[in-house]
């Protein structure tokens, strides 16, 4: 074993047997650090998104071999961390970051296994002076784990020249570079946006090693999201409410402020609401108190009083309620 | 003289490293941590200024380290502590606090004595530093 | 007593039966309701006792509980003027003490209006007046009490309590140390206050008078504080903390004792101390002078040796502690379990939670047999004192934790490099201890190897462990506990 695995600590307790055979058993490797069971929790949680697992897949790989390299002495300092989630509304870049934060905390890359997420409004004081107090204390907040900034080109108005949003991209450029053992920061968004925020901030773009796109799921990946949620709740679709969940979804997609799998589950409570509200006027008509199998399933009928399949718009879930 | 205020005062000056276990001990405890700076270090000198507000709901000790470094950088010769708080019904109030910053030179106190009648005698404390110069220009 | 054979024990409800004059048993009396359930203002006691030979212990339970509230030996007929039910105190539960044939733990129920509101002279007048005396008894014993919430209000608790003694102090996130002048008897005044400068001044937070230092020829009261005081001040500027020494204000007579805790306060003591030979009501007049003039009270437990430890006669020490908790002290001695007086462990550990919980709850490993609502009083300091060294310091920090003080006065005086360096030992040793255990280091286990890495830097300390590394007092302590945790235990 090299002097420098002995010397952290972090990596020792992880790394055995490196340390133990002088030689690098990868497998071994990933085995100790569990990345395996985050890789496959990532698979139960999120249906598809093959190109985005891939790249988590790589970057887990490449810290991995890093971590290795460090125990022979190998390479550098710490590498930068800091990542960038680009993508549609509701596909997935929230839970993700969970298990990256998993990962890198598994690997030693981060103390703690936490995840801190903010936007604008957490960061960015409406008064001159009360910017930068907010900013580091979320900065601090996170500290040891990750820092999640949700539509971080909000922090960046061009149009206001004196907009506060500039004094809280620098203080976070100067943790991100000063303290990169303590923090990693991982910013999300609309793609383009992102792209024109980075292009007028160069000095993010250049702290930021890994881009990760998230794209729309595909309708079918969107329908098996709907069977994967029903079935958490305990619900499941009859076919003629399969099918009609199908043809919600094709619909639904054209149609603006279209939210990916977030659009999905507002779909099913509106479903569930519809269902309960069959269930109940049924029984008020004299019907048999409905058994289980009534119980769980959602029907084409629950589906298809949606005004998307009038040519309108799902109306918010929140009026839906009332 | 060396001001022996605080938990760790007889130990060797603690390095970022040891203070960074007390702290993550702190947070791990549910405790508020508060950085505090005085240049008047009387023994009853119960409030030194706050450095901001206690830290409440931190993780991580390296966000208290960073307003240690601040604390330092702006004050480098005063008294600097950090102050663990802990909200526990029928605690409430300061569980740890040990210095983390003091001067180069520390000319300590003078025991003032009034004598009066019998043998009594009143007394009181008084910093060399205090006496000598304003705030702010004691150390 | 023929009365009390040993045959079946069912209560009289007949009046004409019950109040015929002659003598009864007590358990007919009505003083055994095993059916009874206490009620949430009911005072209970438990009492170990052992009955004479061939007496029932159910008998035995009755006469207890008869003999600590309204029995006398014969029936009266002036019972039937009152509400004699009520008044009388209910034996409700007797069982075997585990392994310990002859012995049994008997529960018994109070009402709450037989005790005067806040006086702990009128609660033991009842409890433990007459009952300690009971021929048919060849023993017994006071182990614990619960007292309702609405009883322990009637109190007004430590004057000062563990966390503004602290906030006065400015002392946070360790025990505090302390240490008796030594030696105990003959050292002048001026002779008496150096020690005190020296021990504060090498790093201690307290110096204290001993049990028996009032005012004796070799040293009267008033020299001993002006010079004591002299000492502390010093020690405080030198050092820029708060110090003190608990001037024992103890002398035959309350009017003698206030005088000297005014001078003491006069004098800027933060501290005094009184003895429990003086009794409650001298302690809790005391307390209320402490609470007046925001002054700490110290309590040295001397005496109670006489009664708390044999395990089959007297009061348990667990019960003194609650006591005084309510009467209000702000310290008091409550073993240290390794040094050189008595004191089981786990037992220990018992009295220290009665003194410093918010809310006590069963545990019968550490004698603790009932729950108790503390009702907001301020918190115990207990104090660890005799016997005790710095080659102690990682179990004394594992039994007891930081609310402690901890008192090493042959451990500091007896110094082979002085009393400064004695003290210095003992801060640092603590210190050290300290900072390991916040950093998660196993200090039950690692602690020698801690005290040896710290004594590399700082000779006063390896001179302690060289001088007394090894010594230890392993006797078998008499006040065990009676419940041993067992994995079967439910």
């Amino acid at each position: 074993m090299t002097d420098a695995a002995a010397t952290d600590t972090t990596l020792a307790t992880h790394v055995d047997p490196v340390a133990t055979t002088g030689g690098v058993d990868l497998a071994a490797l990933y085995r100790q650090s569990g990345v395996g069971e985050v890789m496959r929790q990532l698979d139960d949680e999120l249906v598809g998104l093959a190109p985005v697992k891939s790249r988590i897949r790589d970057i887990a790989a490449l810290l991995l071999v890093d971590k290795a390299r460090h125990a022979h002495g190998l390479g550098g300092g710490a590498p930068s961390l800091h990542m960038s989630f680009t993508g549609n509304p509701g596909t997935g870049k929230t839970t993700v970051a969970l298990r990256m934060a998993d990962i890198l905390h598994r690997l030693g890359y981060t103390r703690r296994n936490h995840v801190v997420a903010v936007t604008r409004d957490d960061l960015v004081g409406q008064y001159i002076g009360h910017t930068a107090p907010k900013t580091k204390e979320a900065l601090k907040k996170a500290m040891g784990g990750v820092l999640f900034i949700d539509e971080a080109y909000y922090l960046y108005r061009p149009e206001n020249e004196r907009d506060y949003g500039q004094e809280a991209i620098e203080i976070l450029l100067q943790v991100m570079e000063n303290q990169r053992d303590d923090l990693v920061v991982i910013l999300a968004g609309y793609r383009d946006r992102m792209e024109t925020f980075y292009r007028s901030n160069p000095g993010m773009a250049s702290r930021i090693a890994h881009h990760v796109d998230f794209p729309d799921y595909t309708p079918d990946e969107l329908l098996r999201i709907a069977e994967l949620l029903a079935a958490r709740m305990d619900y499941r679709f009859d076919e003629a409410g399969l099918a009609a969940m199908r043809e919600y979804i094709a619909l639904r997609v054209t149609q603006p402020h279209f939210a990916n799998a977030r659009s999905v589950r507002n779909a099913l409570d509106r479903a569930r609401l519809r269902q309960a509200s069959r269930l109940f006027s049924a029984a008020g008509e004299g019907e048999t108190t409905p058994d289980r199998e009534r119980l769980m399933t959602l029907s084409s009928e629950d589906l298809r009083a949606s005004r998307v399949f009038q040519g309108g718009r799902e109306s918010a879930i929140t009026t839906t309620h009332h | 003289m060396r001001i022996t205020q605080g938990t760790f005062s007889y130990l060797p000056d603690l390095s970022d490293a040891q203070i960074t276990k007390q702290l993550q001990y702190a947070i791990d405890k549910g405790w508020a941590v508060g950085i505090e700076v005085t240049d008047d270090p009387h023994p009853r000198n119960t409030y030194w200024e706050m450095f901001g507000l206690p830290m409440f709901d931190l993780r991580d000790a390296a966000g208290i380290l960073l307003e240690i470094h601040n604390a330092r950088k702006t004050f480098p010769d005063h008294y600097i502590r950090v102050t663990a708080f802990d909200s526990t019904h029928q605690v409430e109030s300061v569980v740890l606090s040990f210095i983390v910053n003091r001067p180069k030179e520390e000319p300590g106190f003078r025991l003032v004595r009034t004598e009066e009648p019998g043998r009594t005698l009143r007394y009181s404390i008084e910093s060399y530093a205090v006496v000598a110069r304003p705030e702010g220009a004691r150390y | 007593m023929n009365a009390l054979a040993k045959d079946a024990a069912t209560e009289i409800t007949t009046s004409t039966k019950r109040y015929k004059a002659g003598v009864l048993k007590y358990a007919q009396m009505g003083y055994w309701q095993p059916d009874y359930e206490p009620k949430r203002t009911d005072i209970i006691a438990l009492f170990r006792i052992t009955p004479q030979e061939g007496v029932d212990p159910v008998e035995a339970a009755a006469a207890v509980a008869g003999e600590s509230s309204t029995a006398t030996w014969t029936v009266v007929w002036t019972d039937r003027l009152t509400a004699c039910d009520m008044y009388r105190a209910k034996a409700y539960s007797v069982e075997p003490v585990p392994g310990i044939p002859g012995q049994w733990f008997c529960k018994v129920a109070y009402d709450l209006s037989l005790f005067e509101e806040g006086s702990i002279a009128n609660v033991t007048a009842s409890i433990i007046g007459n009952v300690f005396s009971f021929k048919p008894l060849k023993a017994a014993r006071l182990e614990d009490m619960q007292f309702p919430v609405a009883y322990v209000k009637t109190f007004r608790g430590p004057p000062t309590g563990i966390i503004v003694e602290r906030e006065r102090l400015d002392k946070f996130g360790r025990p505090l140390l302390g240490a008796t002048t030594k030696p105990k008897l003959g050292l002048s005044g001026r002779n008496y206050g150096r020690v005190v400068y020296e021990g504060l001044k090498g790093g201690l937070d307290f110096m204290k008078d001993d049990e028996n230092i009032n005012s004796q020829p070799f040293m009267h009261w008033r020299d001993r504080y002006l010079f004591v005081m002299d000492a502390v001040n010093k020690a405080s500027a030198a050092t820029g903390e708060v110090k003190g020494s608990y001037l024992n204000v103890t002398a035959g007579s309350m009017e003698e004792m206030y005088k000297r805790a005014a001078f003491a306060k006069e004098l800027g003591s933060v501290i005094v101390m009184v003895d429990l030979v003086v009794g409650y009501t001298g302690i809790q007049s005391l307390s209320n002078w402490c609470r007046d003039h925001d002054m700490i009270l110290h309590l040295h437990r001397a005496g109670h040796g006489t009664y708390t430890r044999q395990k089959n006669h007297g009061v348990s020490f667990r019960v003194i502690a609650k006591w005084m908790r309510m009467l209000g002290v702000d310290h008091i001695h409550a073993g240290t379990a390794v040094g050189k007086l008595e004191g089981d462990p786990a037992t220990v550990q018992g009295y220290y939670n009665v003194c410093r919980d918010a809310h006590t709850k069963v545990d019968l490993v550490r004698g603790i047999h009932f729950e108790q609502d503390w009702g907001a009083l301020r918190k115990v300091m207990p104090v660890a004192s005799g016997g005790i060294h710095a080659g102690q310091m990682h179990q004394l920090l594992d039994l007891f934790g930081d609310d402690v003080v901890l008192q090493f006065g042959g451990g500091t005086i007896g110094h082979p490099d002085g009393i400064q360096a004695g003290a210095t030992a003992n801060r640092v040793a603590l210190e050290a201890m300290v900072l390991a255990r916040n950093e998660g280091r196993d200090i039950a286990n690692e602690g020698p190897q801690i005290l040896r890495d710290a004594a590399r830097w700082c000779s006063p300390l390896k001179a302690a462990l060289d001088t007394w590394g090894d010594i230890s007092f392993n006797y078998t302590p008499t006040d065990t506990s009676d419940f041993v945790p067992t994995p079967t235990a439910v």
